[in-house]
């Protein structure tokens, strides 16, 4: 046991050492992630407000200045164009400098004094359907609230956890995760080929070193690093989008110790397997991104996928860890809620581990 | 009991025999020459002794133990050293040191001492915080030996260690291998070059995976019973009748002359004009009968009797 611990401990300072010298893969661990966090938290938003419109105001009273203004009061509608008819907005809706015409007819006010129902006209560009359906809704909520008690029936609907329905607070647990897959598997998938290319792993394997000491060995020093890149986007994740984190912070960095083995694992075993950098980078890439993007409840639900998918997406650590993201940053579960999303990281971490060891071979052909 | 035992070891890669039947024992103290020309099967051949291949038949024992179970404690005695380039380049000549130390769980007190004597024997004691892949050819092959002799291991082996290397760093070498042989150790030495294998004490002559010739280098030069000789003369017509003759074994330029061997009994000697000079006939393969060379007989060299096995074996084979 003792002599287990001194190679593992001597391959994992070498690691180290390799890491230090040669600090691409430190770039590359706390560089990209970074750098993917800004592109996906900024660029992949999927609120859409500020919405140009023009308004059309054929009423020209009070009561249809004051609808006008609480139409844009919201921060959804921009009022871009006032226009005398809505014949004269068409051509700014074509070009795209508006994407819709709020119209007020004549007689507005007038009508809603005796009590009579009221009609808007709200003309739409069509041709992006998201701007269209967030619009339509939004134009829908104001005319609501401007009709005022009137509505027979209320609705209420409160968003729990996330109550403006912000995508950031949705999205940013899962760039966590996806980030973490790709950045983690990449790192260790050079370790091992590297060793094989560079020659040194004949030298290695004619002394008595075993190989879980090897395997075990270069994934300690990835785990630190990991570990600092995974405190790195988790804290500037929750604070340039303003994500909460509810839940306690340790279980939060202990189930992401958790993935990051089981990352850095992958990244091990397909190394071991193919003894080659440029292989290896190409196969570490598609089987984290893909998963980590596809298959973890990130952009599809997994409910909605059909069976054979879901069984597909269970077999991946990213699932599992999407939904402790989600639990313990947003809905603040603790470890008796999460357990069964904790349970397969762990078998995960343990069986990838496992195989990693087994395949890696000590005969050079 | 011999410290290294092979028997009837083969390996085959892809259809393509490597290693053919070879069988060798290598006693304690002893330094085995396994000399051979690029792709004889030496690296191979060292590769299963580490049991760094599986075998595709026969055995090997490493003190008794076999490289190829699952028993890995052969390996705590086992020095093993790659033909190719094998240290971390990155890491300097104390943190390679020190890593394979780690590698063998020396304790301090051994280590700091045989580190001591390594680096002295070396001479690299001033090159320790130099990364490895900054060392001259020479220093970088004396510290991958250094590596693999930290540990004192009972079994060597050498995969054409010198290659690369001046001829000063060369003896430095040989001369740091024989202070080991004195504590016990048995050595397996691959090299291509003749004079190198003319140190050992034993050597195997590998050729296309099979050992065609074995013993002490001495002891095979003297066995050796076809006559050699220096030819002076026109080198173009002398080379054009070498080519011709089925009884020239080998031939090797030996300055202004040729070195050649040939067949027992088919030489063909002639007394000069002047009477005392030695003059060699050479045969062609259809009977003719090459003009009377200037020739001198000369002592076989161990070159001479490698190439003439090689050329021996090419005969078996076509045959």
């Amino acid at each position: 046991m003792n002599r287990f611990l001194r190679r593992t401990r001597a391959i994992a300072h070498k690691e180290m050492l390799h890491l230090i010298r040669d600090p691409g893969a430190v770039y590359m661990a706390l560089g990209v992630p970074l750098v993917m966090l800004a592109l996906f938290g900024y660029g992949v938003s999927v609120d859409i407000d500020h919405i140009p419109i023009a308004v059309v105001d054929q009423d020209h009273t009070p009561a249809s200045r004051r609808l006008l203004q609480e139409l844009t009061a919201g921060g959804d509608f921009v009022r871009a164009a006032d226009l005398p008819s809505p014949e004269a907005a068409l051509p700014l809706l074509g070009r795209g400098d508006v994407r819709g015409v709020f119209v007020v007819p004549e007689g507005l006010a007038r009508h809603r004094a005796r009590g009579e129902p009221g009609a808007l006209q709200f003309l739409l560009d069509g041709s992006d359907g998201s701007y269209a359906s967030v619009a339509l809704g939004d134009a829908a909520g104001v005319a609501a609230a401007a009709s005022g008690a009137s509505a027979a029936l209320d609705l209420p609907i409160r968003v729990r956890f996330n109550p403006t329905l912000r995508s950031a607070i949705d999205i940013v647990p899962a760039l966590i995760v996806m980030i973490l897959s790709m950045v983690s598997t990449l790192l260790t998938a050079l370790t091992v080929a590297r060793e094989w290319e560079r020659g040194a792993m004949e030298q290695l394997f004619a002394t008595p070193v075993g190989r879980t000491e090897i395997i075990v060995g270069k994934l300690l020093p990835y785990v630190g690093l990991g570990f600092v890149q995974t405190l790195l986007i988790t804290t500037l994740g929750a604070y340039l989008f303003d994500v909460p984190i509810r839940g306690s912070l340790l279980l939060l960095f202990s189930t992401s110790l958790l993935f990051l083995v089981c990352m850095l694992g992958v990244g091990l075993l397909v190394s071991v397997v193919t003894k080659n950098q440029m292989v290896s980078v190409q196969v570490a890439v598609i089987g984290s991104f893909l998963p980590a993007m596809l298959l973890s409840g990130f952009i599809f639900p997994i409910e909605n996928m059909p069976a054979l998918l879901q069984a597909i997406a269970s077999v991946f650590p990213a699932r599992y860890y999407v939904s402790i993201l989600r639990g313990t940053m947003l809905k603040g579960s603790g470890v008796s809620l999460l357990w069964p999303q904790i349970l397969p990281l762990a078998l995960f971490a343990f069986l990838v581990l496992a195989v990693a060891v087994t395949r890696f071979s000590r005969r050079l052909a | 009991m011999s410290a290294i035992v092979v028997q009837e070891l083969r390996r085959t890669f892809a259809g393509q025999v490597a290693v053919d039947n070879l069988s060798l024992s290598v006693e304690a103290g002893q330094i085995y020459g396994l000399v051979g020309p690029d792709g004889a099967g030496k690296t191979t051949t060292l590769r299963l002794l580490a049991g760094l291949l599986d075998p595709d038949g026969g055995r090997v024992a490493l003190l008794g133990r076999d490289p190829f179970g699952r028993d890995g404690s052969f390996r705590e005695s086992l020095g093993y050293m790659p033909q190719q380039y094998s240290l971390y380049g990155d890491l300097t000549v104390d943190e390679n040191l020190a890593f394979f130390r780690e590698m063998a769980c020396l304790s301090r007190e051994a280590f700091a001492a045989r580190k001591e004597r390594l680096l002295a024997l070396t001479r690299l004691a001033p090159f320790g915080r130099r990364r490895a892949s900054a060392l001259s050819g020479g220093m970088y092959k004396k510290l991958a030996l250094a590596c693999v002799l930290l540990h004192e291991p009972k079994i060597l082996l050498l995969d054409e260690p010198t290659n690369g290397v001046d001829p000063v760093s060369r003896r430095e070498f040989w001369d740091l291998l024989h202070g080991f042989l004195a504590d016990g150790m048995a050595i397996v030495f691959a090299t291509p070059t003749m004079d190198e294998a003319a140190r050992c004490h034993h050597v195997g002559l590998l050729y296309q995976g099979r050992l065609l010739a074995e013993g002490a280098p001495s002891e095979l030069v003297r066995a050796f019973d076809h006559p050699v000789f220096r030819v002076g003369g026109e080198r173009a017509s002398v080379e054009s009748w070498i080519e011709k003759s089925p009884d020239v074994l080998a031939f090797t330029p030996a300055g202004e002359q040729l070195r050649i061997v040939v067949r027992r009994g088919r030489e063909l000697l002639v007394r000069g004009a002047e009477g005392d000079a030695l003059r060699l006939v050479l045969r062609g393969r259809d009977g003719s009968r090459s003009p009377a060379f200037d020739a001198t007989p000369a002592s076989p060299t161990f070159e001479d009797v490698f190439l003439a096995r090689v050329h021996e074996r090419h005969e078996q084979t076509e045959a």
